[in-house]
């Protein structure tokens, strides 16, 4: 049965596949990983599990028959397709033999997306169902698209982000966009709408970012009447029990993040809701934080002074504009000079330790460079705010409201589609820029499929933009099977000119569409695409390979880069025909995806040769870093072994490309300083870094106390 | 401090850049970077999840845990300031008041874990077994006969290190078994965090006896020697038994006494003793064994805080950390 009760199978079998898994954590007596046992493990899974609660079909007529007729598949899907052409592409995906390589990613995709009968008991798809279902749902009756769909998915390469392929093609379903980021006004009406906007989209499922920028701070005059407003952790404590609210209706886990400046009164208040000695009534315990911080503050932190923290209700009405939407580090002077503004101010360098100190305790916040991200880009507007995961970087507008709390001003407000290729596999595939351009149309399917009317905002900024985010994973996987050591000159070589290559593709790809509907994103024409300035380090200097390894990577691959001269003919079919979609990279952290896909995370190096990983739904599962065996551990180095200089390194070289952000996390050993954390984040500053996501610890046990012959527990 | 007592030496102020023994700053310092609340676990994640447990799992897991307040309780009030007259330096002191108001944490918490996720009904009948259990009255007193003051020091260290080491696994293993089916995974976070500070506390005091005993005569050594290990013996046969009430209706028994040999066996090694249990009796489930160690779990943050977090060192950046 799908729940794991003591006495139904804890007892009867000796090892179970839960104890087989745990082993791969225990090295067996001559010190080796048994990774035997983690297959058996999967096996066993399959054996004891997965094939005993599977509901049997005679064929796939039948099959898809009772899924739509009982309602779980939407017959919409299938519809638009032959009897035969879904006999095709289902015989197609089964003939490519698809097994999972662990435990874990086959544990996790049955645990939480294949779709399961309404009591929760027994299996209604195996894996190649899923695939094809998602494939079918994204072509919207294309055959040779869904086809493409399929390869490109079964064959490991495009992996679409978990609402995408949970939710495609199910008739009782929440939404296949990832992640949503709202602005928040300095206004009743517009903090009101968005806790309304987070319930509704958490019941959807994703994750809700919220920027709290613009709220007025603690103390200020509300009406003119001084020491009013309570500033934002009142509406941070709203927003942490509406996404808990949301999580109990059973749907995926409600989530959110907020951000806010660094130059906003309250940010040291805002911190503090992390500490470990924070009192219950402002601590915030499930709401993720994320600090926006402009190039000044890192001046001021330099020259060792004051940086000063700016009401803005009072900036608001200086420059008209709210707060998020001025620069910090343009105005500073000036905001400082203004006796109009109130402020108060705090030591630059404290406030950097201050940030480093709440990592340490709690992870976060997230940081977001704010002049670095605005520098690079390509799009008119400006950008204010990342989401959960740290890697959208969008522009957005804010909404003005009536007094019966409607729109008197619709703004526009971010989505984004994820999904990821896995490096090893598009290298390995057959052929590179289909696979990027294939992954973009399914994005954009995602985009053209979704339109949630419960934000209006965001349904405007979709329908505008079209924004998908295609990410990368299994960096560290295919250096390592390629014997190339992360973070190495040669490892970072090859993820430059790998993202330039991807850069490319998904350019052409989007313009494609841009030709194929005659259309382009709105507000194309005031982008840096349009003038054809985003093109300049394309056309005036080569990215390709520099050092020998990465060069014969290529080769040994036979991929085709793309020449200078190949950048300038797409500059002009861009400047031509345009773009449809508005953001095309974004690179996510990819946890459950990139277990089912056999991948390391994102491009982080592995967290450990063999990964604890503990969710609310699977519980502590171990996954060993994919094509590891005992002979290739050397290029298995973890990253607190590899240390945050060399995973910054090859985040830069990664960044220069993406147009959006990416999910960077920083590792470091317990015995670490704050000052280290600091260390780091001005390195990742000076490198062009836009974005920092976690940062994690690894406590090692002290000598006497540690569990014996524990692979994950020793370095 | 103990050999100044008959003449009423001078109070001193503790010197922390004076130590006699190493040890103590080591230990002081992963103590406190590893200081931890309750209330930093979402243990409210955890509803559903409980929700799901059958009744009877459901009580099995109370009682579990208002066994393990019991132990916390008594190492809190009785045991760690037992220790307190016979430290041997004054840093030793200082950690062992750590140890013992981490302790009364690790109790505040399982009642936490009772407020978050049953009814006060349940809760009270529970605390009103632990009172009447046999198995688990007869433990405790025997612990707190050792912990008596006119005992010898080092035999309140042996009984403590047992308590730390040995007495609260049965108990543990619930919460790790679980998790290993991931349910009240945040629960077993929390435990993962007393986890990590009981063994450091077992591991500490263990080394301290061994110090202390470590000049003594031949014939001393082998009359602890002795006690400890008939006092294992003795605090085995109950846990067996205790073991054998709680989890014989849900067949787990042996898996959890092989779990009990385990750590016997790490208890007496904290005391600088031989095993007792040989290895074949020892053969954890490599689910529990594996889910016992907090380091580097790479948890999804949406669901849990993990329990890897510590509380950092704060040191201050110079300029030339700001050459740009």
């Amino acid at each position: 049965m799908l729940d794991n009760s003591l006495t139904q199978d804890g007892t009867d079998t000796a090892l179970d596949y839960h104890a087989l898994n745990a082993m791969l954590n225990l090295y067996d007596e001559d010190g080796n990983i048994r990774f035997d046992a983690d297959r058996m493990a999967a096996r066993q899974y399959f054996l004891q599990h997965v094939n005993q609660n599977t509901v049997f079909f005679h064929s796939l007529d039948e099959k898809l028959g009772y899924l739509v007729d009982e309602g779980y598949y939407e017959a919409e899907v299938l519809d638009q397709y032959s009897k035969n052409f879904q006999r095709e592409i289902w015989a197609a995906a089964y003939a490519r033999k698809f097994r999972f390589p662990t435990f874990l990613g086959a544990f996790k995709y049955y645990t939480s997306y294949t779709l399961k009968t309404r009591d929760g008991q027994r299996y209604l798809e195996r894996y190649e169902d899923r695939v094809c279902m998602v494939s079918l749902a994204l072509a919207r009756g294309d055959e040779a698209q869904a086809m493409a769909y399929m390869e490109e998915i079964i064959g490991g390469r495009f992996q679409p982000a978990t609402p995408t392929f949970l939710n495609a093609g199910k008739k009782s379903r929440g939404e296949l966009i990832s992640c949503f980021l709202l602005r928040v006004e300095d206004n009743m009406e517009s903090i009101g709408r968005a806790i309304n906007s987070s319930l509704q989209l958490s019941k959807r499922g994703g994750g809700v970012a919220l920027m709290l920028t613009n709220i007025r701070e603690h103390g200020a005059p509300i009406k003119g009447i001084e020491n009013q407003s309570s500033g934002v952790i009142p509406v941070m404590k709203l927003l942490e029990d509406s996404f808990s609210y949301a999580n109990q209706l059973g749907a995926r886990q409600g989530a959110g993040a907020v951000y806010l400046n660094a130059h906003h009164p309250d940010i040291l208040r805002f911190l503090d809701t992390k500490r470990e000695n924070a009192d219950e009534k402002i601590r915030i315990k499930t709401l993720s934080l994320g600090v926006v911080i402009p190039d000044v503050t890192f001046d001021l932190a330099k020259r060792n002074e004051e940086m000063y923290l700016f009401s803005p209700h009072d900036v608001e009405k200086v420059y008209g504009v709210p707060f998020s939407d001025i620069s910090v580090t343009e105005k500073y002077d000036e905001m400082v000079d203004d006796k109009r503004i109130r402020k108060s101010k705090i030591n630059a360098r404290e406030f950097f330790q201050t940030l480093a100190e709440i990592q340490f305790e709690s992870g976060y916040p997230y940081i977001m460079f704010e002049d670095t991200v605005n520098a690079a880009n390509p799009i008119d507007g400006r950008i204010t705010m990342s989401n959960l995961c740290s890697e959208i970087l969008q522009v957005n507008e804010a909404s003005e409201y009536n007094d019966d709390l409607s729109f008197s001003h619709l703004g526009t407000d971010i989505s984004c589609n994820l999904g990821s290729l896995n490096i090893a596999r598009t290298m390995d595939g057959p052929d590179f820029g289909a696979t990027v351009e294939t992954a973009i149309r399914a994005l954009t399917a995602v985009s053209e499929m979704s339109a949630i009317d419960s934000v209006p905002s965001i349904r405007r900024g979709n329908d505008e933009a079209h924004a998908v985010g295609l990410g990368q994973m299994n960096l560290h996987g295919f250096l390592a099977r390629e014997h190339i050591h992360y973070g190495s000159p040669e490892g970072v070589d090859f993820t430059g000119v790998y993202f330039a290559a991807a850069a490319y593709h998904a350019i052409r790809a989007s313009n494609a569409l841009a030709r194929e509907k005659g259309q382009s994103f709105v507000g194309f024409e005031k982008s840096a695409y349009a003038d054809g300035s985003f093109f300049d380090k394309y056309t005036t200097r080569d990215w390709l390979p520099e050092t020998d390894e990465a060069k014969a990577l290529f080769e040994r691959f036979e991929i085709t880069l793309p020449s200078r001269e190949d950048w300038t003919a797409l500059k002009e079919a861009v400047m031509k025909d345009g773009l449809y979609n508005r953001n095309l990279q974004a690179v996510p952290p990819t946890g459950s995806i990139s277990y089912i896909n056999n991948s390391t995370s994102s491009i982080h190096p592995i967290v450990s040769r063999i990964e604890i990983r503990k969710e609310g739904k699977i519980g502590r599962v171990y996954y060993p870093a994919p094509f590891m065996d005992n002979e290739n551990l050397d290029y298995y180095r973890d990253a607190y072994d590899i240390g945050p200089e060399a995973l910054i390194d090859t985040y830069a070289a990664a960044t220069e490309h993406v147009d959006q952000g990416l999910s960077l996390t920083l590792f470091f050993p317990a015995e670490a300083t704050t000052r280290d954390i600091n260390r780091a984040q001005i390195y990742a500053w000076k490198k062009g870094i836009k974005t920092i996501y976690y940062v994690r610890l690894r406590q090692t046990a002290l000598e006497g106390t540690e569990v014996q012959g524990c692979v994950s527990c020793t370095l | 401090m103990k050999d100044n007592v008959e003449t009423r030496a001078i109070p001193r102020a503790i010197n922390w850049n004076r130590l006699q023994d190493d040890k103590d700053l080591e230990v002081w310092n992963r103590l406190t970077v590893n200081f931890w609340l309750p209330e930093k676990v979402p243990l409210s994640n955890d509803v559903q999840s409980w929700a799901t447990l059958r009744p009877e799992e459901q009580q099995l897991t109370i009682r579990v845990f208002t066994g393990l307040t019991l132990l916390d309780t008594i190492q809190n009030s009785v045991g760690a300031p037992a220790l307190l007259p016979d430290a041997q330096t004054p840093h030793e002191e200082a950690v062992l008041t750590n140890i013992a108001f981490m302790e009364a944490v690790h109790a505040r918490s399982y009642s936490s874990v009772f407020s978050t996720l049953c009814q006060t009904k349940e809760v009270d009948e529970a605390f009103r077994w632990s009172e009447e259990n046999p198995h688990l009255q007869e433990k405790a007193r025997l612990i707190l006969d050792k912990y008596d003051a006119g005992g010898d020091p080092n035999k309140r260290k042996i009984a403590s290190v047992f308590l730390e080491s040995f007495l609260f696994y049965s108990g543990f293993y619930l919460p790790m078994y679980w998790s290993s089916r991931a349910k009240l995974t945040n629960t077993a976070d929390l435990i993962r965090l007393i986890i990590r500070d009981e063994a450091i506390h077992g591991y500490y005091i263990g080394y301290k006896f061994q110090r202390a005993t470590e000049r003594l005569p031949e014939a001393e050594r082998a009359a602890l020697k002795e006690f400890a290990f008939s006092l294992m013996f003795e605090l085995y046969d109950i846990e067996a038994r205790y073991t054998e009430e709680l989890y014989d209706s849900l067949g787990l028994t042996e898996d959890v006494k092989a779990f009990l040999h385990y750590n016997a066996n790490k208890a007496l090694q904290n005391l600088g003793y031989e095993a007792l249990f040989p290895d074949s009796a020892c053969e954890v489930n490599p689910a529990i064994l594996a889910a016992l160690s907090p380091d580097s779990e790479n948890h999804d943050f949406f669901s849990g805080s993990g329990s890897s977090y510590v509380i950092g060192k704060a040191v201050a950046t110079e300029d030339e950390d700001w050459d740009f």
